[in-house]
């Protein structure tokens, strides 16, 4: 015994999927982590303005910011945190310990302003800038002149304390994510109105992504789909998104202006004709290039845009009247005294400084710069060119008017999914427990129904791990996946039992002969099994593609990694 | 007394022996009843198709339409509330399912092949769970799925694609490996009976089929064969014995394979709260219990016609 022990620990196989189980159990992480973690932090809120981050989509489940306690007060779950924050008065300060440190957040009051119907006079300052001659010279200077301008009369009603703005969520227990279906939340299925090439519904989904973003939502999934007649599809998937709100973000247009002053300079769409994205036209500005400053890095990027004629004639009638700005630290007069603000959605989102040569030129190329910084030269690059790419993404936004149709909406509900994730546990562990049962009568050989068993939880902890690993969402059709797996796998065992277990009385071939006799029944239904998911990767705007992904991959190792220990255990233990 | 024991006990064996004989013996005789299964499938089909112009019924997902799920912890009448419900929608297909996990109820389901488009019609629709439930949906974290009809024909359409590539690839993938016609044909055809005979039962169980119903008859092509290709490359591939030995231990194998299948999907079924999974195990149920006769009297009685004909060539396999 104890050398067939040896044996089993030294075998090849066996080791092979030994080392698939803990990637796997490293892969999905179960942790006791307690308190609830953070899904988003909304842009210009408390919390944001306290530096809390916003969560990268890309951090592992258990990796994300958690928060432990409020003023001292630990909190434990999701209703903890909002009766805690809906008990807030305005103007205080509250302290947030979260996984990542410590944030002092004051609360806002909200306000309600309500325009009333009469007018009032109002004085108002401003800074001006002007050319006087002195002594001889012209130079410029800052002159603070006093207007007085008519606005109507308004009212402020205080609406008790602004939300602090995060949105949280019970702090994930293992990196397996769980799909919608299984989390609660809202999946949109969108349909183009008109066809468009793989390269527009890359910028589409850029756009769309960015425009998510700028108002704090985080934990979405934007992904093309296509079927097999050519249909083109946009999914959006929201966690703990309501169907509304979702409806209302897609609703809005994206609408982007560029303004001078006050002035509306050109609106994304028409106005912008093109945006240089090639790598040629668009990146690190070589002139400029990347500097340190003190512990910062920092980088300037450089693209162009086209603008319209209009747009560069209303450009010129904007910029004709602005001064040009001396840098007392460089000494050089590079820029107009205002900046071009962007905004998008009425939310300012960039500011660019113009270049003087510009002033009251109707050019239709500008050139629009920018900068990144980071700690080292490397990371400054790199945000230099993801700052370039959100600029870029936000310029062309509206430039596709494309009309989105919804032609398929799901809202699940939370409680629903939770209901569904105990379930799914349930139903899973109760169908292998009945087929060990049954392969246990059959045999009725502890030491073939025990390993038959141990293989299909090593599959599912190893399915489980590699969808931990590659970020892929665990719902309702790859469960189905999962199970398909697990039972096309006690089949191939019981082949396996078979053929081995009956050449023991008629030992006419060796073991390696039984094993590959096995096998070639094996490889065989593996191959069919594959063959027939691959039409459905591509089906129906792939919302069976993890179904059909889920089992390829689970029939793909079953076939590689567990049976052939499987195989080589029962060779050890009954020769 | 001991001697009409083992009288009994001879009685029980000449039973199975018997049986044993006419499997043995009678092989193309029993090649009736799958073809009869097969052909009364092949009927029920085409009188679906007559009366309703459709071979399957399909739910929302395949049809374009709102699904409600709404959680509720008491059993309903759900007759009752799918009379109600209809009743507001005349022209409309509404159908009501509980939802149960091992038994109790959990939940509901309503669904209505209605635009989902029209928010009216939607409002409408919520208005009536409402009233005839007596329940403020707004308090109860209701979920909704909403298709529309061009997306729910377009699904059904790229699933009938998927399906017939899917299945076109396994024959291939089954003819490359065994380069003969018959038993290879004799494969695919058993796979497609056990699709035809789970159709044709989903319809009598005036079961509704959806974009999940499509991904279990994936997976039944899968599993059916599974059983086929064991049958098959044992009695063509394999030396020992003669060919019925080799059946007998096929059988041995295959119908261990087919039984876990059988008990897991019945577990799952019993056990589900997903609409899903209930629809994939029952549509995968009825397939495995049909693949009993298709792979075991079907497949080896067409198996056997085609090594016999070998025989009489010379070729003894």
């Amino acid at each position: 015994m104890n050398y067939k022990i040896k044996k089993l620990i030294t075998n090849w196989r066996v080791i092979l999927l030994a080392a698939f189980i803990i990637f796997s159990l490293i892969a999905i992480h179960p942790t006791l982590s307690e308190g609830i973690a953070i899904r988003n932090v909304i842009t210009n809120s408390s919390a944001s303005i306290a530096g809390i981050p916003q969560p990268k989509p890309n951090v592992q489940p258990v990796a994300r910011e958690r928060i432990i306690s409020i003023n001292n007060k630990p909190i434990n779950d999701v209703e903890d945190y909002y009766k805690y924050i809906s008990d807030l008065a305005p103007n205080r300060t509250i302290q947030i310990k979260t996984t990542k440190g410590i944030y002092k957040l004051t609360t806002k009051e909200q306000f309600e302003t309500i325009e009333l119907n009469e007018t009032e006079e109002k004085l108002i300052e401003e800074v001006v800038q002007r050319n006087v001659t002195i002594n001889g010279t012209i130079q410029l200077i800052n002159e603070t002149i006093t207007k007085k301008i008519t606005v109507p009369k308004t009212i402020r009603i205080s609406k008790g304390t602004e939300d602090i703005g995060l949105r949280v969520y019970e702090a994930p227990k293992t990196n397996i994510r769980k799909g919608l279906d299984l989390q609660g939340g809202t999946r949109v299925l969108l349909q183009p109105e008109t066809k468009l090439s793989p390269f527009d519904v890359g910028i589409l989904i850029d756009n769309m992504k960015e425009r998510l973003n700028v108002y704090g939502l985080s934990d979405i999934v934007i992904r093309d789909a296509n079927d097999l007649t050519g249909n083109q599809y946009i999914i959006v998937e929201i966690a703990g998104a309501t169907e509304e709100e979702i409806k209302d973000l897609l609703a809005r247009q994206g609408k982007f202006e560029a303004k001078v002053g006050n002035k509306t300079v050109f609106r994304g769409g028409n106005d912008i004709v093109y945006v240089a994205r090639s790598a040629n036209e668009a990146g690190i500005d070589p002139s400029a290039g990347c500097s340190a400053s003190g512990p910062q890095w920092f980088c300037r990027f450089r693209f162009s845009i086209t603008l319209s004629q209009e747009a560069a004639q209303r450009q010129a009638d904007a910029t004709k009247d602005l001064t040009v700005l001396y840098d007392q630290v460089s000494g050089r007069s590079d820029y107009l005294s205002e900046p071009l603000e962007l905004y998008l959605d009425d939310k300012k989102v960039d500011e660019l400084n113009i270049g003087a040569d510009l002033k009251g030129q109707a050019v239709t190329q500008i050139a629009i710069s920018g900068s990144g910084a980071g700690a080292n030269n490397q990371e400054a690059i790199f945000n230099s060119l993801q700052n370039m790419k959100r600029l870029q993404t936000i310029l062309i936004t509206g430039s596709l008017p494309v009309k989105l149709n919804i032609v398929k909406t799901d809202a699940i509900s939370p409680v629903l999914g939770e209901g569904f994730v105990k379930n799914a546990i349930l139903m899973s562990l109760l169908a292998i427990v009945s087929v060990a049962i049954v392969v246990g009568i059959r045999y009725w050989k502890l030491i073939i129904a025990i390993p038959i068993l141990i293989t299909m939880l090593s599959e599912v902890i190893i399915l489980l791990g590699v969808a931990a690993f590659i970020g892929w969402n665990i719902d309702l059709a790859a469960i189905a996946g999962i199970l398909v797996a697990i039972g096309t796998g006690v089949d191939d065992q019981i082949v396996i039992t078979d053929e081995t277990l009956k050449g023991q009385t008629a030992s006419v071939y060796n073991w390696k002969e039984k094993v590959k006799r096995a096998f070639v029944i094996i490889m065989l239904a593996y191959a069919t099994v594959v063959v027939a998911m691959i039409p459905l990767i591509f089906a129906g705007a792939g919302l069976l593609k993890g179904f059909a992904i889920t089992t390829i991959i689970g029939v793909t190792i079953g076939v590689f990694v567990t049976r052939p220990a499987y195989s080589s255990f029962v060779e050890i233990m009954m020769k | 007394m001991e001697e009409q024991k083992q009288q009994n006990i001879q009685q029980k064996k000449s039973v199975k022996q018997t049986l044993f004989e006419i499997y043995d013996k009678k092989y193309k005789l029993l090649l009736i009843i799958p073809f009869l299964i097969l052909f009364l499938a092949l009927m029920q089909i085409s009188y679906q198709i007559y009366s309703t112009g459709d071979f399957i019924k399909k739910d929302v997902s395949l049809k374009g339409g709102v699904t409600v799920t709404v959680p509720y912890e008491r059993d309903i009448d759900i007759i009752q509330i799918e009379k109600q419900v209809s009743s507001k929608f005349p022209s409309n297909d509404v159908a009501v399912r509980t939802l149960r996990s091992v038994g109790t109820v959990v939940g509901f389901i309503v669904e209505a092949d209605i635009d989902g488009n029209d928010k009216a019609q939607v409002q409408n629709l919520l208005n009536a769970i409402e009233s005839s439930l007596k329940v403020d949906l707004s308090k109860v974290n209701y979920g909704i799925e909403i298709i529309g009809s061009s997306l729910g024909a377009s699904f059904f359409r790229e699933s009938l694609i998927a399906l017939a590539v899917a299945f076109l690839f396994m024959g291939l993938v089954v003819l490359i490996y065994f380069r003969t016609f018959v038993p290879s044909i004799a494969i695919i055809l058993a796979a497609f009976s056990d699709m035809v005979v789970a159709l044709a039962v989903m319809n009598l169980l005036d079961a509704r089929i959806g974009t999940a119903g499509i991904a279990a008859f994936l997976m039944l092509i899968g599993y059916s064969v599974d059983t086929d290709i064991l049958l098959t490359v044992r009695v063509l591939k394999r030396k020992e014995g003669t060919v019925m030995d080799r059946i007998v231990s096929s059988i041995k194998t295959g119908m261990t394979m087919t039984l876990t299948a059988i008990i897991s999907t019945l577990v799952a079924l019993l056990v589900t709260q997903s609409e899903v999974i209930r629809q994939i195990m029952l549509i995968l149920l009825i397939g495995l219990i049909a693949d009993i006769f298709n792979t075991w009297i079907q497949n080896v009685g067409l198996l056997r016609i085609y090594v016999e004909r070998k025989a009489k060539k010379g070729i003894i396999l």
